[in-house]
């Protein structure tokens, strides 16, 4: 092959440019350093000719089947990535630096079951915690709107010296923002019921969470007297989007609970399994 | 533009555009003056003089003021020079104004049946004193403000975003490659390349172009384990193993997922930037969608290493950090305001009581500036506050907890995960690079770092070049002994 026909061939991969070093081993993508074969090489693994070839070796480049090769995990300024070397003493020593992948608890450990229950999960608590924090939100808006900008108000309070002026305003600030934080607590452990070793933790927090957001609520509804509410729709419409939020979240939570529990027992079981005294 | 070694215009300091905004206020007062004094002469209220004040007006403070505030915080070093020079001549001749006239110096302008006494002393200070600030600021923060003669800097802001942003790692330009694989085609050839390409075939299983993305079945590969692309032509090498995609079994794996270690193919692999390692040789790292999420855990053999997931949310989470550094800085800077606003009319009450020379003596009138000093300032000050603390404070809260619930939205739609074959076409389409997507779920790749793979690169360099000159030493040391021996065998 000549050098102006070698210069074209594009990575499959990223479209770098691939110089072709070496004929019967794999080259590399000039951009990615993605593995490309050589123009004379076998599809097939060194060790045993006749069988199609799983991976490459990461230090001598030459191509292996699944019964030459080792898995490793690689810390890379801080990431965890996987590399393959083959069986040969140099290619072990040269990846020694690497930790060998513990294949059997990673088959034992495999939570891929749970990824569309898991999807699902995020998504309806998501999406609840998303609804009751607009829902805040616009409560917030609405009272304030209603208090100041027409003739309803929330009952007059009054503490020592400070009249309904100041206490009125200072009250509705207060407990609203406070249910506007509680919403943003109740967002953030909605989405972490995704990560496996947080999901039952995040599935209790948010039904705690849950329970104490919805007594706010009450007492908020009380204390500002909305049942003397003038507006006929802004209630129902904010209780109803309130409620809708809430059957999401506890319906989420307690799957979160149940999926984490069994991820739990998964890997305890694992660990016992493998006589594993410290969890991976 | 090489986006790692230019300036872009989010790199200004916030002196800079301040110092545009005050020269085109500037400008924008000396227009509105010139246009009142030519009006005032043309209608007879002002001497025939007037014309060549309103001529030197416009041509010495509307047109440079307004042309270099323009472009002065554009990060353009000849409008940072044209500033400095127009600062100092500024201060030179409102200086000797004030030295020849004194600060009590004022001017009667005839506005129709009134007139206006304008303190031109208090001006000429005014303007001393912020050209003087102007000057000096652009004199200390020089290498912050002028960029370097031959340096590129991106103005378009969108541009600018998206360069700070970081682009999605790619040797490609924005453009098809022609079938020599170097040159790039015409916008007509590209699209009837882009019309006419399959991402299917009928014959098997395919390999998909890094070029245009159309499927070429494996079929074709020549004996050079090289297939030239159906539709753009050109030559791609064929992936390592033949095995095929985990999750499309009809395409050839491009590559592995660099975490996880499976194969797939590029409508099911993203890219990111590199991590900062040593160790690593590519400009770029492969994640499937899984481990784009941060959901695939190895278990290796001892319990040191886990995916690093700790700072799952810290991008939503961050958002309340950064809206009470938004709060922090606002406080700061509404609490240095007030300060300012209760001091001016302190001073504009003590200028009063001094005024005097070439000013009048209409008692009322200044009896109205006081009651305007003492009672208007301090109540638009007040409404200042309540503003501040009614209306601001709870935008910016609110602001805060809209920004959660965005991003909160992004997470549970699923949608930031963008494969590189989607990018490509994507980028050929819109003829730009495309934005590099970070997975929310997990924390970001630390980006490669031009000056530090520089100087990793240098320190290898110079450590090559150390072993190389120790080696020649070495070797210079060897033959001059063999040589010394040698003379000393010869000579004994």
């Amino acid at each position: 092959m000549t050098e102006t026909v070698q210069e074209r061939i594009l990575c499959p991969v990223c479209g770098g440019p691939i110089k072709i070093d070496q004929q019967d081993k794999v080259n590399r993508c000039e951009y990615c350093a993605s593995p490309v074969l050589g123009p004379s090489q076998s599809r097939n693994c060194v060790t045993h000719p006749d069988i199609l070839a799983k991976e490459v070796c990461h230090v001598c480049g030459d191509l292996v089947c699944e019964d030459c090769i080792q898995k490793r995990v690689g810390e890379y300024g801080g990431k965890l990535l996987t590399i393959v070397n083959c069986d040969k003493p140099t290619c072990i020593a040269e990846s020694d630096w690497a930790k060998p992948l513990n294949e059997e608890y990673q088959k034992l450990a495999n939570m891929d079951w749970a990824d569309r229950i898991d999807n699902l999960i995020l998504r309806i608590t998501g999406l609840g915690a998303i609804i009751m924090m607009v829902f805040e939100l616009i409560f917030f808006i609405g009272v304030m709107f209603y208090q100041f900008l027409t003739p309803w108000s929330i009952p007059d309070i009054s503490i020592g010296a400070l009249g309904p002026l100041i206490m009125i305003p200072v009250a509705i600030l207060l407990l609203n923002i406070l249910g506007n934080l509680m919403s943003a607590i109740l967002l953030q452990s909605a989405l972490q019921v995704y990560v496996h070793e947080r999901q039952m933790g995040a599935g209790i927090t948010l039904l705690v969470i849950l329970i104490i957001e919805v007594a706010h609520l009450l007492f908020r509804g009380l204390f500002f007297g909305l049942l003397t509410f003038p507006n006929p729709i802004f209630l129902p419409l904010m209780l109803g989007a309130f409620l809708f939020g809430t059957i999401l979240v506890f319906v989420g939570s307690l799957m979160a609970i149940y999926i984490g529990n069994k991820k739990r027992v998964q890997l305890k079981e694992t660990q016992e399994k493998l006589h594993l005294s410290i969890k991976p | 533009m090489p986006e790692n070694d230019g300036y872009t215009i989010l790199d200004r300091p916030w002196g800079l555009r301040m110092i545009g905004v005050t020269q085109m206020a500037f400008g924008i007062f000396g227009l509105l003056a010139t246009i009142g004094l030519l009006f005032a002469t043309l209608t007879g209220a002002f001497a025939t003089v007037g014309y060549l004040y309103s001529l030197v007006l416009f041509g010495g403070v509307a047109v440079p003021c307004l042309f270099i505030g323009n472009y002065v915080d554009d990060l353009r070093r000849w409008a940072v020079i044209a500033q400095i020079i127009y600062s100092a001549i500024a201060v030179g001749l409102s200086g000797y104004l004030l030295y020849v006239n004194g600060l009590s110096y004022n001017w009667t302008i005839p506005l129709f049946d009134f007139s206006i006494e304008l303190a031109i002393g208090n001006v000429a200070a005014f303007i001393a004193i912020t050209q003087t600030l102007i000057m000096f600021y652009l004199l200390i923060r020089w290498q912050a403000v002028a960029p370097a003669p031959g340096t590129i800097v991106e103005r378009d802001k969108s541009r600018a975003r998206l360069i700070e942003a970081g682009l999605m790692p790619s040797p490609l330009e924005p453009a098809l490659l022609a079938p020599d694989g170097t040159t790039t085609l015409t916008p007509d050839e590209e699209q009837k390349i882009m019309d006419i390409r399959k991402v299917i075939t009928e014959e098997g299983m395919a390999i998909l172009c890094s070029n245009c993305n159309g499927a070429t079945s494996l079929t074709k590969v020549e004996d050079n384990n090289t297939v030239p692309c159906d539709y753009c032509g050109v030559i791609l090498g064929v992936g390592s193993v033949f095995v095929p995609c985990l999750n499309h079994e009809e395409y050839l794996a491009a590559t592995t997922c660099n975490v996880c270690g499976e194969h797939f193919c590029r409508q099911c692999l993203t890219v990111q930037e590199p991590p900062v390692d040593e160790k690593w040789q590519g400009s770029a790292v492969y994640l499937c969608k899984k481990c784009f999420e941060g959901r695939y855990r190895p278990a290796v053999t001892t319990a040191s290493l886990v995916i690093p997931i700790d700072q799952l949310f810290s991008i939503a989470g961050g958002r309340f950090s950064k809206v009470g550094q938004m709060y922090s800085s606002f406080l700061s800077a509404y609490a240095n305001g007030m300060k300012h606003l209760w001091r001016i009319p302190l001073q504009l009450l003590k200028s009063v009581g001094k005024s005097g020379g070439g000013g009048n003596d209409n008692a009322a009138g200044v009896l109205v500036m006081i009651v305007i000093i003492i009672i208007a300032i301090p109540i638009l000050a007040g409404i200042l506050m309540i503003l501040g603390a009614i209306i601001i404070i709870p935008i910016l809260f609110y602001a805060g907890l809209i920004a959660v619930t965005v991003e909160a939205a992004k997470i549970i739609s699923g949608t930031d995960f963008e494969s590189v074959d989607n990018a490509r076409v994507k980028s050929i389409h819109a003829h730009r690079k495309p934005k590099v997507k970070e997975s929310k779920l997990r924390p970001s790749v630390r980006v490669w770092d031009d000056e530090f793979r520089q100087a990793s690169l240098e320190h290898q360099r110079i450590k090559l070049r150390h072993d190389e000159e120790r080696r020649q030493r070495e070797e210079r040391r060897r033959k001059q002994q063999q040589a010394a021996s040698f003379w000393r065998t010869e000579n004994d």
